[in-house]
């Protein structure tokens, strides 16, 4: 049997074809949600404990999520050109707090007329501080959506292996037991006592907060008590020395401190609350269960210690087509049941009151010290044009004295001169 | 006159539709973007803000800061010891593998497998291999007694690392050219030089080296162009670590770019850049405009 097409035929047979595509909108009535952010934003809102949080939303609004995920800095640079384009396809982005400059602000749309006109679910349950973070000029641009806390992790098994007792109360006790840590475990792993990545200003500023310092505060004076930042130095550059920190120090990123902390190479390190889960997770960690977190201690008698905190929020670029679709889904992640699903997915909730759930309380061990380290934390720096360069300079100084190229009193000097002229005017 | 015209014409309507397509994609894709750099060069610009126009102030500030100054001297010994280790190794090879070597076939594969992995793979397996604590290349150093390649704390030791992962990587590149060069020269010659009774060394001299000379410099110049954009595999192993000790000129553009998000001084350092492998270059091509036309009488 052959196939005999004729002109006719072929005709015909493309009419059909072209009466059938003019059908298609009736598949294509859906709409589409696109969504910039990292990874860990869109597995807390779909997967977990709680599963797709998000499903009723969807199904309410006949819309589906096309997120496009990105790690954090590229993620921000791809936000920010997007917003600067005439027109973008993206509806919502996702912006860290010390990002937002007045200028980048400028870039987003302002979020108040939506909020009179079809309010957030008891917003004002939501951290004060980190709604003040996305306040800029008066205007309200961002919708904070998942906080990151740090907290010390400890390694139990190889505290009880090395006869410590306790995590440590004070920081002068956590570079005591840090140094013990220094060692061989049973299992023939070598031992540090403590990771910490040097690529975020997150860690020396713990460090120097220890001590009742910090970077640059919130009226924007660079290292405003020198001694207590001096300090923090000494106690880096100190446990570099004895081995306490490992020798790749200057290349240890975040990535590589879950890895330690899981495989059992570092007794303490400094994550976010929200890495609990993952720390712990019997697939992926030879400790399962034993990584346990307090609060990070101050020193002893000296200033309460406010722990550092990022946070992320929901923003629409002011160039977005669809806004009041990217308000419907701000609206519903914002919403208190949302939130406290994707706190049971592993996101570091907003909301106070996702911390008084009594079911989250009793399945989350940490939920208690998380909320009491949370109403005292503070970002590592206030956002300004030039921040990510300033925090660039405190990096590369702190280096410098970690690895022992120049004493701590010539890094501070050296910060405090290099990141001056760097603040707004 | 007027027939030349007419002629001239009616050949620019025949072949124009067939290379216009080309000089439109040349013109979009490189001339224009250059262009765009060019004026972005002459503007501070950032997210959120319009571009102003500040003159050279670009050029200044990147001239006269002193991480652009270590970052091009980081590159400048990077490309000096890697492209000219990579051309004495590739040709050894080359003249191993004309001489004839058993499992030449198998050998060979194995030779270009590196041009076949990706950088990223390349760098995350070095990573391992060199890691300071547990890396199996480490371990092996230390248990031989010798003293350990510590890159993560020694500056030098972290561009060493870089420059032998560029040549690991490059290596084939210049190999496959200096090879193909061998191959083409006449054994004629050879025979002749044996009948004549010159020695291995003076073949070599009096043969193969003037002969590949024209290949080597294209090879190195290829290879100088190459190595002065290296990015990957500093931004990959040390990210211009540690306190930025080594930082090339691509990682230090990158930071400015995408990091700082200062596009008027990032695009007055590609210009930078830019010319100074037109210089690099120049030189070069000079020389091998001189063979060509001294091959030609």
């Amino acid at each position: 049997m052959t196939l005999n097409v004729t002109r006719r035929h072929f005709l015909a047979g493309s009419a059909a074809g072209a009466t059938m595509l003019l059908g298609r909108p009736a598949f294509a009535q859906s709409k589409t949600l696109n969504v910039l952010s990292h990874l860990v934003h869109q597995n807390v809102l779909t997967k977990g404990n709680a599963g797709d949080v998000i499903a009723p939303w969807r199904e309410t609004e006949g819309a589906e999520i096309s997120w496009t995920t990105l790690d954090s800095n590229p993620l921000q640079d791809r936000l920010f050109r997007e917003a600067s384009l005439n027109q973008t396809d993206f509806h919502v982005g996702y912006v860290i707090d010390n990002r937002v400059t007045p200028e980048i602000a400028g870039l987003f749309e302002p979020l108040d007329s939506f909020q009179a006109a079809d309010p957030i679910e008891d917003f004002d349950d939501i951290a004060a501080g980190l709604r003040s973070a996305m306040t800029v000029g008066g205007k309200l641009v961002g919708i904070p959506v998942r906080h990151a806390t740090q907290a010390l992790f400890y390694n139990e098994a190889l505290l009880e292996e090395a006869g410590v007792g306790a995590p440590p109360t004070t920081i002068e006790e956590l570079v005591e037991q840090a140094k013990k840590l220094t060692f061989t475990s049973k299992a023939g792993t070598p031992v540090v006592g403590m990771t910490l990545a040097s690529d975020l200003a997150v860690f020396p500023v713990m460090f120097a907060r220890a001590f009742g310092g910090d970077f640059i505060d919130s009226e924007f004076k660079v290292v405003p008590n020198r001694e207590a930042m001096e300090k923090g130095l000494s106690v880096l550059a100190d446990l570099f020395k004895a081995g306490a920190l490992p020798r790749s120090y200057a290349t240890t990123r975040n990535d590589d401190m879950v890895t330690w902390l899981q495989q059992g190479r570092a007794a303490f390190g400094v994550l976010p609350f929200a890495r609990f889960a993952q720390l712990n997770n019997s697939e992926q960690s030879a400790f399962p269960g034993k990584i346990k977190a307090v609060a990070f201690p101050g020193s002893a008698g000296g200033a309460e210690m406010a722990a550092v905190v990022e946070s992320w929020a929901m923003a629409i670029p002011a160039n977005s087509a669809d806004k009041e679709l990217s308000w419907s889904f701000i609206k519903a992640v914002s919403s208190k049941a949302v939130t406290l699903g994707a706190a049971r997915n592993g996101n570091g909730p907003v909301r106070v009151s996702t911390y008084a759930d009594a079911e989250f309380s009793a399945s989350q061990p940490l939920a208690k010290i998380e909320a009491a380290t949370l109403a005292k934390a503070r970002p590592a720096f206030p956002a300004f044009p030039e921040a990510v360069r300033a925090q660039a300079t405190f990096l590369e100084e702190v280096q410098l004295a970690v690895l022992g190229r120049k004493s701590p009193q010539e890094a501070v000097a050296a910060i405090v001169e290099r990141v001056t002229p760097l603040l707004p005017a | 006159m007027q027939a030349r015209i007419e002629r001239l014409r009616r050949n620019l309507t025949g072949t124009l539709p067939f290379i216009a397509p080309v000089h439109v994609m040349v013109l979009g894709v490189i001339v224009i973007p250059s262009l765009f750099v060019v004026w972005l060069s002459f503007h501070a610009s950032t997210f959120g803000q319009a571009a102003t126009f500040v003159g050279f102030d670009n050029y200044v500030r990147v001239l006269s800061d002193s991480y652009f100054w270590r970052s091009l001297l980081n590159t400048v010994i990077i490309i000096a010891v890697a492209v000219h280790l990579e051309l004495v190794i590739g040709l050894g090879m080359a003249l191993l593998f004309a001489a004839g070597l058993p499992f030449q076939r198998l050998l060979l594969v194995v030779v270009l497998a590196p041009y076949a992995i990706s950088e990223v793979t390349a760098v995350a397996m070095w990573r391992f291999l060199f890691d300071p604590d547990v890396g199996p290349v480490t371990v092996a150093i230390r248990s031989l007694g010798l003293p350990p390649l510590d890159w993560t704390f020694i500056p030098e030791h972290g561009l060493a690392l870089v420059g032998l992962l560029t040549i690991w990587l490059h290596l084939p590149f210049t190999f496959v050219i200096l090879y193909a060069a061998r191959l083409a020269i006449p054994k004629d010659l050879y025979e002749a030089g044996k009948t004549d009774g010159a020695s291995p060394i003076q073949l070599f001299r009096n043969i193969t080296l003037p002969l590949l000379a024209p290949a080597m410099l294209i090879a190195m110049l290829f290879r100088y162009i190459f190595a002065f954009r290296l990015f990957s595999e500093v931004w990959l192993m040390t990210q211009g670590g540690p306190a930025r000790t080594t930082e090339v000129v691509a990682v230090y553009l990158y930071l400015e770019a995408f990091r700082y998000n200062s596009f008027g001084t990032a695009a007055a350092t590609a210009w930078i850049m830019v010319i100074i492998s037109l210089l690099l270059a120049s030189g070069y091509i000079w020389r091998l405009r001189k063979e060509t036309a001294a091959n030609a009488h």
